[in-house]
């Protein structure tokens, strides 16, 4: 226990990260942690979800616990095991059962990618028992008054084979995030890239264009995260075209017609 | 031993020791009996020469000419009986009877010639020769006629292969037609109709392949006669090369093709320009020819109307920059509501300006 608590202590924030408040979801978030509600965050690719969550974790001084979820994870990944260790069979917590006995935050990323079963387990949590039944080692966890589950959710990716159940979605006080208006997102290429007015105003005129396309062919629209990328590369001396190239047009599509297009729009800034 | 000229090659079976049983006098004249008769059968000639040594030394010319006369009787029905005959007549001269040796001679010439109706075979023998002499003259033209044979059923699989793809263009070219811009169709046709003269199989890659030139405005319909024109030349000479110029599948067929081209077609980048003009805009734009304007009279608020093709410059680079510069004003006019504007709006238009600005006296 000692050493799991010391391993969640490394998951403990140190330096504020950056972020830009987009409307009242710092309130939202610190109102449901108050009413140890939990939490979802709703939003497309790279708009800022995970770092808000990162934020309030430092705001709140928690730890922070974040599961990467992905169609092989299961609710024994999440919960834990009996694994082999020498001549006897000893049990090992999962990252969710780690970060509800030390207690702060824990954020399952993408949750919607992850085996049925996970979201079932995640339930007894989400509701005023606040508990985690470990099952396979027949223990009743119960998540102290600090703990705060949050997911997040993108549903431009869902359909109907992949979606949270609404048994599972009725659970949690949801805030939903979108990229940020022109002047924010300025701001924030100018805090995280470095860049200057001009190329971030150029930046987020590209994003915006780009992003005109969501409904004509392309699945999502260019993210801030990648908005930051470009900003890097040009940081970094790579020719402007170039860098959004790589970073704007080629990694959203695989359309050629579609990459040629934003190629154009790249070119109509730099 | 030599004999010279006159008794040939008598020498091979006369030998040493039968000419010197020969009286002296009488040697030249055995040597020409011997060859005389050798002529008929070299195993005669052989036999004779054997024989006769013992009739010359009786100095009886009628004897030994009857000998040659009666051998040659038999020969001339069969030689392996005349030589057995050759070799036994002699014996039987010495017999009390004259008319043995004759008998004989006749015994064995009718058993060698066989029954009297047997006779009808050496007619059907000469016959058979007088056809094979025929048929050896005729062997040049059945020769020639076996090579036109060939000739002719080529033409005929040509002619099959010909109707086989006549067929398939008749099926082919109705959708075709349904699909190519009404007005390329007459010069199509005249196309497709004279490559189908040439060869009807590469009139059907033509079909196809001009379809696409046309519709897709990558030639003029003057361009793509020339394209055919030079199509024809290419088929004229190898029918193989020629129907891969028309699929384009030849180097020569796409550099004609590049020499040919004018401009570039609005349809092969038409998507680009809608999503950049949507990008733009932020409006679900549509990217219209002014052709099919023409044809369907249909305008819309939200159409960038475009030429087919544009041919401000040799290069096709800078011809997309003319059309990227012609959607982006549309865009920019779909955008800001240039088009929106109608005369019905006019009293709102001013009440709202004068609001804004202060009414004018």
């Amino acid at each position: 226990m000692g050493v799991e608590s010391q391993r969640v202590e490394d998951f403990r924030l140190t330096r504020e990260p950056y972020y830009v408040p987009l409307g009242n979801e710092i309130e939202l978030f610190e109102a449901a942690y108050e009413s140890k509600l939990p939490v979802m965050l709703k939003g497309p690719t790279g708009c800022g979800k995970t770092r808000f969550v990162e934020h309030m974790s430092w705001r709140l001084e928690r730890t922070l616990v974040t599961v990467a979820c992905h169609e092989d994870l299961t609710a024994s990944d999440l919960v834990g095991k009996y694994t082999l260790s020498g001549d006897e069979t000893v049990w090992q917590d999962g990252p969710l059962t780690t970060a509800v006995k030390a207690g702060g935050i824990a954020y399952l990323d993408e949750v919607v990618e992850a085996r049925k079963d996970t979201t079932v387990v995640i339930h007894p949590l989400t509701d005023d028992r606040r508990i985690l039944p470990l099952e396979k080692k027949g223990e009743i966890v119960s998540a102290p008054d600090d703990f705060q589950l949050v997911i997040s959710y993108n549903p431009g990716y869902q359909s109907v084979l992949k979606d949270l159940k609404h048994s599972t979605k009725q659970r949690f006080v949801a805030i939903e995030f979108d990229y940020p208006p022109p002047d924010i997102e300025e701001t924030i290429l100018k805090s995280e890239a470095k860049v200057d007015d001009d190329v971030a105003a150029k930046l987020v005129k590209i994003a915006e264009k780009v992003r005109n396309l969501r409904t004509h062919g392309l699945e999502e629209g260019v993210s801030t995260r990648l908005l930051v990328y470009a900003g890097q590369l040009i940081q970094a001396g790579v020719e402007p075209i170039a860098a959004c190239e790589a970073t704007i047009c080629k990694p959203i599509t695989d359309d050629i017609e579609m990459q040629r297009s934003i190629i154009e729009i790249i070119a109509t800034q730099f | 031993m030599t004999f010279g000229p006159a008794v040939g090659n008598v020498g091979m079976y006369v030998a040493r020791e039968m000419l010197a049983a020969v009286p002296e006098d009488q040697r030249q004249s055995y040597l020409r009996m011997v060859e005389e008769i050798s002529e008929l059968k070299y195993q005669l000639g052989v036999e004779v020469a054997r024989q006769l040594p013992r009739l010359l030394a009786e100095h009886d010319p009628e004897l030994v000419a009857r000998y040659l006369d009666q051998v040659k009787r038999v020969a001339s029905v069969g030689w392996k009986s005349g030589v057995e005959v050759a070799k036994q007549l002699p014996d039987l001269y010495g017999a009390p009877d004259d008319s043995l040796a004759e008998s004989y001679v006749e015994i064995i010439t009718h058993a060698t010639n066989g029954p009297s109706e047997d006779t009808g075979t050496s007619q059907l023998a000469d016959e058979l020769d007088r056809l094979e002499r025929e048929l050896r003259e005729m062997e040049p033209k059945v020769k020639r006629a076996q090579e036109l044979r060939t000739q002719l059923a080529a033409r005929d699989r040509r002619d099959e292969k010909r109707r086989k793809h006549a067929v398939e263009l008749a099926s082919a070219l109705p959708p075709i037609l349904a699909r190519l811009r009404p007005r390329y169709r007459p010069p199509y046709l005249l196309q497709v109709q004279q490559v189908a003269g040439a060869d009807p199989e590469a009139s059907l890659e033509a079909a196809d392949t001009l379809l696409d030139l046309l519709n897709g405005d990558r030639v003029s319909p003057e361009g793509a006669a020339e394209w055919v024109s030079r199509g024809l030349e290419v088929l004229e000479r190898n029918k193989e090369v020629g129907r891969g110029y028309f699929r384009l599948g030849s180097k020569y067929a796409l550099e004609v093709l590049e020499e040919l081209k004018e401009g570039l077609a609005l349809k092969s980048i038409a998507r680009v320009l809608k999503l950049y003009a949507t990008a733009l805009s932020g409006r679900d734009v549509v990217i219209r020819s002014t052709a099919d304007v023409e044809l369907s009279g249909a305008r819309n608020l939200e159409n960038i109307v475009l030429p087919p093709d544009i041919r401000f410059f040799d290069d096709d680079d800078k011809n997309f920059i003319a059309y990227k510069v012609a959607a982006a004003q549309g865009a920019g006019r779909i955008e800001f509501g240039t088009y929106a504007f109608s005369l019905e709006s006019i009293p709102e238009t001013v009440s709202a300006l004068e609001n804004r600005y202060g009414g004018r006296k």
